[in-house]
């Protein structure tokens, strides 16, 4: 019997780039993004093209260097980066939703409804340049059920691809993340995102995928923000033999060692997640 | 009361350490909450005009002995675990055993609740889990054990063993609910210092809960969060853990960290569109951060209208 098919997301050139101290030239992010392109990987984040003409730039080639990866746009809730992100010919345009209240009251100062009506501005201007769109839940974890479920009400009747479930500051354990992907129902595609806060990163995502996420996000080394995101490597290997991600560990690790002096070209003391 | 084993001390070489240093070690463990410190033979006897009771004997044996503290006097006890792995065992013939339970590194990818329950209630006379991190899911187990109702678990800091991370089973302790198992984990800055200097270790930048990096923060975004309220984006304080905040400036830096360095240098806020924009163009084609250095530089030399 065939195993399950899911998907890798990687976020290396996005939340990965995030890291102080990791910072990438426009011929490094092109020669990452082929490498993960030629692995396999089903969906490439790219970049935030809102942050200017050199980003902009980066994702026009990685769109033109890659074969058969989708890339993705990250997005705030604006429609200048929006638009940014459709000038740049993404595949896919990602749009981050801030779902808990500490992100929306202190952050944003904002109110819930405010939140679903730019979610409907974001996703009708989109639909106009008829774009394959997703929506991120940041901070996921710690925000109000009923308004984690109106966002995901709100994103399958603007007909969302995927919905993005992030633990922000990976504050989930591979229990409460099973819980909690579980409760999650709809038909659109099922992503998450997990923070390696607490060192879970890897043990939340493969809890998740179990629970019935699609895509995955990962990141080459497990780079990111604060203590890094879900490692690729690491979480391949816990899972090798479950689901086919369509990636070879084997050439994973060849090809993750040569990146290695780019990645971590300004670090002295060398990660080793 | 669950019982926290750290192991750090029980595989280590500690010839070339001196007595001083491991009895700061071990007293900043119990600090942040260990309840055992399982050490080697060696390390007790360097160790032995602190322990106030315990049988001389035990600094002669092989096997590896637990320091345990009671009312601030430090006491010796034999290891009478029995080691185990789930894999070649039947739970129901732990009944009335001290045990040990190791590997477990593929818990996960199966019914582990259904596991921890039927461990809980084998009837064991005492259960410890120690899983091994080598698929990197120590933590998590060792925790989810604990939450679960388990009984004891053995780590070590900085997973040093492969074993889960003492560090970040206390922090994810704390973060659920668990506090009365945890002690003060500001030592933890201090801890790790101590461990890299009888180690010779040194612990990752970004390591979860230890890293000196993991709360420098340089994206716009996370820096505006940051300034506005730190629980935005950082599950637990720097200064919970001993560490600080640094905001860093790079090719993702928005107007506020600008600010911010600014304000932090005495430098006058004029220019900073013009500095903001610049700095990003000079990191996105070297691919390096802006230290302060450099931007003492760009603001002397945009000021004078260089």
């Amino acid at each position: 019997m065939a195993i399950e098919k899911k998907y890798i997301v990687d976020t290396t050139l996005r939340d990965g780039e995030q890291s102080p101290g990791i910072n990438f030239t426009l011929r490094e992010k092109i020669a990452i993004a082929k490498t993960l392109d030629s692995l396999g990987v089903s969906r490439i984040e790219a970049g935030v093209p809102a942050m200017g003409k050199e980003e902009c730039h980066a994702f026009e080639k990685i769109k033109l260097s890659c074969k058969k990866s989708e890339i993705v746009a990250w997005n705030r809730m604006n429609l200048n980066d929006i638009q940014a992100s459709l000038d740049c010919g993404a595949d896919i345009i990602h749009v981050c939703v801030p779902a808990s209240a500490l992100m929306i009251k202190e952050k944003l100062h904002k109110s819930n409804e405010a939140i679903l009506e730019m979610i409907e501005v974001c996703a009708e201007h989109i639909q106009k340049f008829n774009k394959m769109f997703s929506i991120g839940l940041e901070d996921a974890s710690r925000a109000d059920w009923t308004f984690v479920e109106q966002i995901i009400k709100k994103a399958s009747s603007l007909k969302a691809s995927t919905i993005r479930f992030a633990d922000t500051v990976g504050i989930l354990t591979p229990r409460t993340c099973n819980q909690t992907i579980n409760r999650i129902d709809t038909a659109m595609d099922l992503e998450i995102h997990m923070h390696n806060d607490l060192g879970m990163a890897v043990a939340n995502s493969v809890s998740g995928t179990i629970a019935g996420a699609k895509y995955i996000d990962c990141t080459l080394f497990g780079i990111g923000e604060r203590a890094g995101n879900c490692n690729l490597e690491h979480f391949l290997e816990v899972l090798d033999g479950h689901y086919d991600f369509g990636i070879s560990l084997e050439d994973l690790r060849q090809h993750q060692n040569k990146l290695k002096n780019i990645i971590f070209k300004n670090q002295k003391n060398q990660p080793v997640f | 009361m669950a019982v926290i084993i750290d192991r750090t001390l029980a595989k280590i070489d500690s010839d070339t350490m001196v007595p001083r240093d491991l009895i700061h070690f071990c007293e900043l463990l119990f600090t942040c909450g260990v309840t055992k410190i399982e050490a080697t033979p060696q390390v007790l006897y360097k160790i032995q005009e602190f322990i106030s009771v315990g049988s001389p004997l035990l600094f002669n044996q092989t096997k590896t002995c637990f320091l345990t503290i009671e009312h601030g006097t430090w006491k010796i006890e034999s290891n009478k675990l029995i080691e185990k792995n789930l894999e070649f065992i039947q739970i129901q013939n732990l009944q009335s055993e001290k045990v040990r339970l190791i590997g477990l590194e593929n818990l996960l990818t199966q019914d582990y609740e259904t596991i921890f329950h039927d461990l809980i209630n084998s009837g064991a006379q005492y259960l410890d889990l120690c899983p091994s991190n080598h698929k990197h899911c120590a933590t998590a187990i060792a925790l989810e054990w604990l939450l679960m109702g388990g009984q004891s678990i053995s780590c070590s800091f900085a997973s040093c063993n492969d074993d889960a991370n003492l560090e970040e089973i206390l922090m994810a302790l704390k973060i659920n609910g668990k506090s009365g198992l945890v002690g003060d984990l500001s030592v933890l800055r201090e801890l790790k210092n101590i461990y890299e200097k009888i180690t010779g270790e040194q612990i990752p930048e970004k390591k979860a809960v230890i890293g000196a990096g993991i709360f420098k923060v340089e994206s716009g975004i996370h820096v505006d969060g940051v300034l506005k309220n730190p629980l935005i984006y950082e599950p637990f304080s720097p200064e919970s853990v001993g560490n600080k905040r640094e905001i860093v400036l790079g090719k993702h830096s928005g107007q506020q960290s600008v600010i911010y360095k600014m304000r932090e240098l005495n430098l006058s806020e004029s220019g900073v569109s013009t500095i903001l924009f610049q700095l990003k163009e000079h990191c996105s084609k070297v691919g390096k951060s802006f230290s302060d250095l450099d931007l003492l530089t760009l603001v002397s030399e945009v000021n004078n209208g260089y």
